[in-house]
């Protein structure tokens, strides 16, 4: 016999189980008469890191070897993997991106599953890897593969991972162990092995039930119920824009009345208009007012604190709490929300002379060194008190319009649709791009304000300076925005202006902490 | 730790012509029990912790054998421990992770390795070396070269590495050289099967102890002028010795081949994987009958130059393959075969890379160099189509890419106390300004890695605060020395604390105290909560970390005077502390402990303690966090802060909202670290902690009743 065992690389986080599995196999090996080895990566992995296992086994039985044993391999040998099934996307690509797949030997089994790597986590808005790129890239090196959601399967059946991806090795053929084998060792560990059992059948039935070897990866594209669109939007703006200024219409009523939703449309009007002008080439489909529509809304329902209340307050919430925390219906649960309204947040409800003043004097205090005020709750919502703080707080809502912050929030949104309607006389891409940048303005507390100074920031600068041609400006605006995402400290919006041979944003003031040192 | 060993020790029980299944480095375990070891000790760390986990657990069936086992505060103890072998005829054994490990306990070696010893000494590192190394990359083949000790590198096969634990003794006792066996990372990991023997007995013991010491002997001494007397006696009998015995006993392994032309010798560890890249190459079967003669060497200090000569014999070509730089094997060959002005060509690091692990790839590539110069005749393009499509695949992936695929380095457990603390540092930064961090070894450098990106050097394990003596002086801002309680103990008490008080200089040292050496596996130390202590807790869910206050006494006692200790999860105030440590006007130490059981550990403990509640229908309450999916705004600071895998993306369930919201999934403990950042750096309203009563109390039942019908009323939908 000189053809190599048959081998298996395993790739998983730490603490899903790999050991395990790998146990299982070996001693599914030798129940079956095989001879079998595995080794192991694991390093420091049951703290969530990559790993892999390696195994490999004998095409015949021991008896039949006469007692002969190969000589195994430590670890997996580029190019000739006869199978490698993956608890995790990403890690699935990782290894066909080290090459170890090939094309005319191996054969890929993968959750479809993704367990986000930090910096796709902490990137600003959103850098997330593509499923079906990922996907692309593990078919295109294997010989035949099955992807689908391990994870969903464990979670079904109340077990590891590591049983449902023994159910698929079993399922698959690649080793000459018999189903009832694999079944006994995991009936032999000692915990949780009606529930394994379980994900290894449903991983069994899945992969023997396969027709298309690929489970394609849904995007999930938010349909819009068309049902019935306000005859305001259906009679006065083009089809295309219908459904987002449904959406939105209803939006601001829920935050505000009616009144509000009316403005907007109004507001909505004047993109439209312009952009109308813009040459038919140049149109675009409304590009540019899709994407003021879009983030006008979101502008205009700007968070704050009784936008909050309002929202912890609702039936649907606890619902959806419920649901999350996986309660049964005898449980007792508590829900207790955090919440640090500051000065600020009061301040946007006062008169404009007042907030000022107030804010003022709190611009004062931290100048001296000394925390920003602020009121660190925890509420109990579940009770009836935090309820009703909650219901008398989101009445506030009714006083909105008359506070600081509502002006303020007003006057900035106008500056950026003035560049918006400004762009769309010069170029309709270029408006498209200064609209795009509504996407800056979200959240509360410092992150919105860090979000209108670079939006209102980007505005200025690219219309202050010349460039040469218009796509130059329009590429600047794409790589700003970008830029302000990426990081939250500014270093890379920065050191993006440098690059575009603009001059760094002037150092902020900010309160210094001498340090005493003796020596 | 919590971990139980009892299928292990089980297997360490075997008697003779029963089968052993189960990993390397237990085959090693139980290796050193066939062999009559006497004494065992060691640091843990990777790749062969299980070696010393195991044995510190099995503590009652050594009793019965009379194998005393020491969980040593370092590896410098360990190495010293093996001093009971030079004055007796008494077999002992130590392991340690390496290179950092030997590096630690280098003193102790090479005074050891002086006088010599008669009772055989074997130390079992860990070659943390290539794919999943956490260390330098150095060779422990230094240390054996300038110790003058034995290196066995046994071929990857269990029988074969218990085979060479026992000749290592014989060796080691032949040759009165201390003995060391390296076993790489995969080797201690691989699963496979023996035939075991009785365990045996150590003739002097605990048991059958002895009544008088040795006599005084000055030559047992490294202490001049001895050690002039050692130095030669190394050369002019130990190796000589050594060498008989590897010759008699054929320790290192000639396989015959007919391509006689030629020849490849190799360190035992790599053997494998070179008869499967000799198998690609189509010159050997699955079984190792290969057509290149092979030398495989399972000792590879000291060499046996007549044995490599007599190798070269009649040969064209010879291809050392080596691990690692610097290529002392290949340089000693080299001078052997020119010493008998041998015209054999040599290869080695021509055809191989000069750094890094030799995996089968790396091999094959040198393999088809060699083949092309000294058997032109043999076809290697088979192999070379293999090796270039392997490439071809990676670059396609790595265009499609773009870039890399975005790395997936460990990190904090979920829950870790250690994350908590590494929050508040980031916010504490944001006021006094950017720190220079001496970082450590152990679980806290894992925040190094994003999100954290923490720490500007790592200079050994409890080395952090001596590492900023100089650092300190040069720096307008004060300095700070992060350590674990592992690190502390295993020798930052010593080097970093005491130093520090000595000189008066002024330093910020933060300690973090979860209980066990956790990077490790969780040993327990000095500072371990008490077994007792954690059986007797009532409310088994708080950490218990407190009810040891070692590390305190031991800071209080040499004279520390500024000393905070803040739980972990107490964001704010641990922010708060820092701030006051890094501007207090107070000039000595200042040093604060970041108190946090390990949570692995906690989990293990408390899991089946919850289970048990549940089963005999007890109030159970479980926490856990979310985030509030309308509320929530997608910028993702949470996740800068923390790192959580419990704390991830999904997509924005509203139509309007084009970035990912934060969610926490399933696996929340409920450590409360997402609350405490979000009054700690005023993120965005959306967290909530909700508590999950099961079994509840009567009333709480009746409460929950009214609360909802009350609700009923005036909560909108």
């Amino acid at each position: 016999m000189s053809q190599q065992p048959i081998s298996l690389l395993i790739c998983a986080l730490g603490g899903e189980g790999g050991g395990v599995l790998t146990k299982w196999l070996i001693d599914v090996a030798r129940l079956s008469g095989y001879a079998a080895q595995s080794t192991s990566i694991p390093g420091v992995a049951q703290r969530t890191g990559a790993t892999t296992y390696f195994i490999e086994v004998t095409l015949q039985t021991l008896a039949s070897l006469n007692g002969r044993q190969p000589i195994f391999s430590l670890s997996p040998i580029p190019g000739s993997v006869d199978a490698v099934i993956s608890s995790e996307l990403l890690e699935t690509a990782r290894c066909a991106s080290n090459g170890f797949p090939s094309p005319d030997r191996t054969l890929i089994i993968s959750s479809s599953s993704r367990s986000l790597t930090v910096p796709e986590r902490t990137h600003g808005s959103d850098g997330r890897l593509s499923s079906t790129e990922l996907t692309k890239i593990i078919a295109e090196v294997c010989r035949c593969h099955h992807v689908f959601d391990m994870q969903a399967i464990a979670r079904k059946h109340g077990t590891a991972v590591s049983a449902v991806m023994l159910g698929a090795i079993a399922a698959s053929d690649i080793f000459p162990f018999p189903k009832e084998m694999y079944q006994q060792v995991v009936r032999d560990s000692q915990r949780g092995a009606s529930a394994s059992l379980a994900g290894f059948e449903a991983a069994w039935t899945i992969i023997k039930n396969a027709n298309s070897p690929i489970e394609t990866v849904q995007q999930l594209m938010h349909e819009i119920a068309s049902t019935s669109i306000h005859p305001a939007i259906s009679q006065h703006f083009p089809a295309v824009l219908h459904p987002l200024l449904q959406l939105a219409y209803e939006r601001l009523v829920d935050y505000q009345n009616t009144a509000y939703a009316q403005l907007y449309l109004q507001r909505m009007q004047l993109i439209v208009k312009a952009e109308s002008k813009v040459g038919a080439e140049q149109q675009h489909h409304y590009a540019a007012s899709l994407e003021v529509a879009r983030y006008l809304a979101l502008w205009m329902a700007y968070d704050d604190v009784v936008r909050v209340a309002d929202l912890k307050s609702r039936a649907l919430r606890k619902h959806r709490v419920l649901k999350e925390v996986r309660a049964s219906a005898s449980d007792v649960v508590k829900i207790y929300d955090y919440l640090k309204p500051g000065l600020p947040e009061l301040a946007g409800y006062l008169p404009r002379s007042w907030a000022i003043k107030l804010l003022n004097w709190e611009k004062n205090r931290t100048a001296r060194g000394k925390e920003p005020f602020a009121l660190p709750l925890q509420l109990a919502t579940h009770t009836v008190t935090g309820l009703l703080l909650l219901r008398v707080l989101s009445a506030v809502k009714y006083v909105r319009r008359f506070g600081y912050r509502y002006q303020e929030e007003q006057a900035l949104m106008m500056r950026w649709l003035d560049a918006v309607i400004k762009a769309c006389e010069e170029n309709g891409e270029l408006a498209c791009a200064i609209a795009r940048c509504g996407r800056l303005i979200k959240g509360y507390g410092t992150t919105n304000q860090r979000g209108k100074d670079n939006l209102i920031y980007t505005i200025d600068v690219i219309s202050q300076h010349s460039f040469g041609h218009v796509s130059e400006r329009i590429q600047a605006i794409n790589q700003l925005l970008q830029a302000a995402s990426a990081d939250d400290t500014g270093k890379a919006y920065d050191k993006t202006l440098q690059a575009l041979g603009l001059s760094a944003r002037p150092v902020k003031a900010q309160p210094i902490r001498w340090m005493p040192k003796s020596r | 730790m919590e971990v139980s060993f009892k299928e292990e020790i089980a297997s360490l029980q075997l008697g003779a012509g029963e089968v052993f299944y189960g990993e390397g480095i237990l085959a090693i375990t139980k290796a050193l029990l066939q062999s009559g070891v006497a004494y065992v000790g060691g640091y843990q760390g990777a790749p062969v912790s299980h070696l010393l986990d195991v044995m510190v657990q099995a503590k009652d069936y050594l009793q019965t054998l009379g194998v005393q086992v020491q969980a040593c505060s370092n590896e410098a103890a360990a190495a010293a421990m093996l001093g009971a072998s030079i004055h007796y005829p008494i077999r002992g054994a130590v392991t340690w992770k390496s290179i950092v490990g030997t590096n630690v306990a280098a003193d102790a070696l090479a005074n050891l390795s002086s006088p010599g010893v008669i009772g055989g000494t074997l130390i079992v590192v860990g070659e943390d070396y290539g794919e999943g190394a956490s260390v330098v990359q150095e060779r422990t083949h230094a240390f054996a070269l300038k110790s003058n000790m034995l290196l066995i590198d046994p071929r990857p096969e269990l029988s074969h590495m218990v085979e060479m634990v026992e000749h290592a003794y014989a060796l080691s006792e032949a040759s009165n050289m201390p003995a060391m066996m390296e076993l790489r990372i995969r080797a201690c990991h691989m699963r496979g099967s023996f035939i075991a023997k009785d365990n045996k007995k150590p003739k002097i013991s605990q048991h059958a102890a002895l009544r008088d010491p040795a006599d005084f002997s000055y030559a047992k001494l490294a202490h001049p002028p001895a050690t002039f007397v050692h130095e030669k006696l190394k050369i002019s009998e130990r190796l000589p010795a050594a060498q008989r015995y590897i010759l008699d006993h054929h320790l290192n392994e000639h396989y015959e081949g007919k391509q006689t032309d030629v020849g490849i010798i190799i360190q035992g560890g790599l053997y494998n994987t070179l008869i499967r890249a000799l198998h690609q190459c189509g010159v050997a079967d699955v079984f190792g009958q290969s057509d290149i003669p092979l030398l495989v060497l399972n000792v590879t200090f000291p060499l046996v130059p007549e044995q490599i000569t007599q190798f070269a014999e009649n040969k064209k070509s010879l291809f050392i393959i080596e691990e690692g730089a610097p290529a002392y094997i290949e340089q000693e060959i080299a001078t052997a075969l020119h010493r008998k002005q041998s015209t054999t060509h040599l290869h080695g690091k021509d055809l191989l890379p000069a750094a890094g692990e030799v995996n089968a790839e790396v091999m094959m590539q040198g393999l088809v160099k060699f083949f092309k110069q000294a058997l032109p005749e043999l076809d290697t393009q088979p192999l070379q189509a293999a090796l270039a499509a392997t490439a071809t695949r990676r670059n396609v992936i790595a265009e499609k890419c773009d870039a890399q695929l975005p790395a997936r380095p460990p990190g904090f457990c979920i829950g870790c106390p250690e994350r908590p603390v590494f929050a508040a540092l980031k916010m504490a930064q944001q006021d006094v300004g950017p720190l220079h961090i001496a970082a450590d070894i152990g679980c806290h450098s894992f925040a190094t890695f994003e999100p954290f990106s923490s720490g500007h050097s790592i200079l050994g394990y409890g080395m952090s605060l001596a590492s900023r003596a100089g650092v300190s002086p040069v720096m307008q801002r004060r300095v700070l020395s992060i350590m674990g309680d592992g690190g502390f103990w295993h020798n930052g008490l010593l080097t970093g604390v005491q130093s520090a008080l000595f000189n008066g200089d002024d330093a910020v040292l933060l300690i973090f105290k979860n209980g066990y050496t956790s990077a490790t596996g969780t040993q327990a130390i000095i500072s371990t909560p008490d077994e007792k202590i954690k059986s007797a807790a009532v409310d088994k869910l708080m950490s218990l970390t407190a009810t040891n206050t070692t590390i305190e006494k031991t800071l209080e006692g040499l004279g520390v005077q500024w000393l905070k200790t803040v739980h972990a999860y107490r964001v704010s105030a641990m922010r708060d502390v820092l701030k006051e440590a890094l501007t207090t006007e107070f000039s000595g130490l200042k040093v604060i402990i970041a108190e946090g059981e390990c949570q692995l550990e906690r989990q293990r403990r408390i899991r089946p303690w919850l289970a048990e509640l549940l089963k005999h229908g007890k109030r159970v309450v479980r926490v856990k966090y979310g985030v509030d999916e309308d509320v929530c705004t997608g910028d993702h600071a949470c996740m800068r802060l923390s790192g959580c895998p419990t704390l991830t993306l999904k997509d924005n369930p509203d139509p309007l909202k084009v970035d990912p919201v934060a969610t926490v999934i399933d696996g929340c403990v409920g450590c409360g670290l997402c609350g405490e950042n979000a009054h700690a750096a005023t993120l965005c309203p959306s967290f909530y902690r909700a508590e999950v009563i099961q079994h509840p109390r009567s009333l709480e039942r009746l409460v929950a009743q009214l609360r909802r019908v009350f609700f009923n009323f005036i909560q909108p939908a």
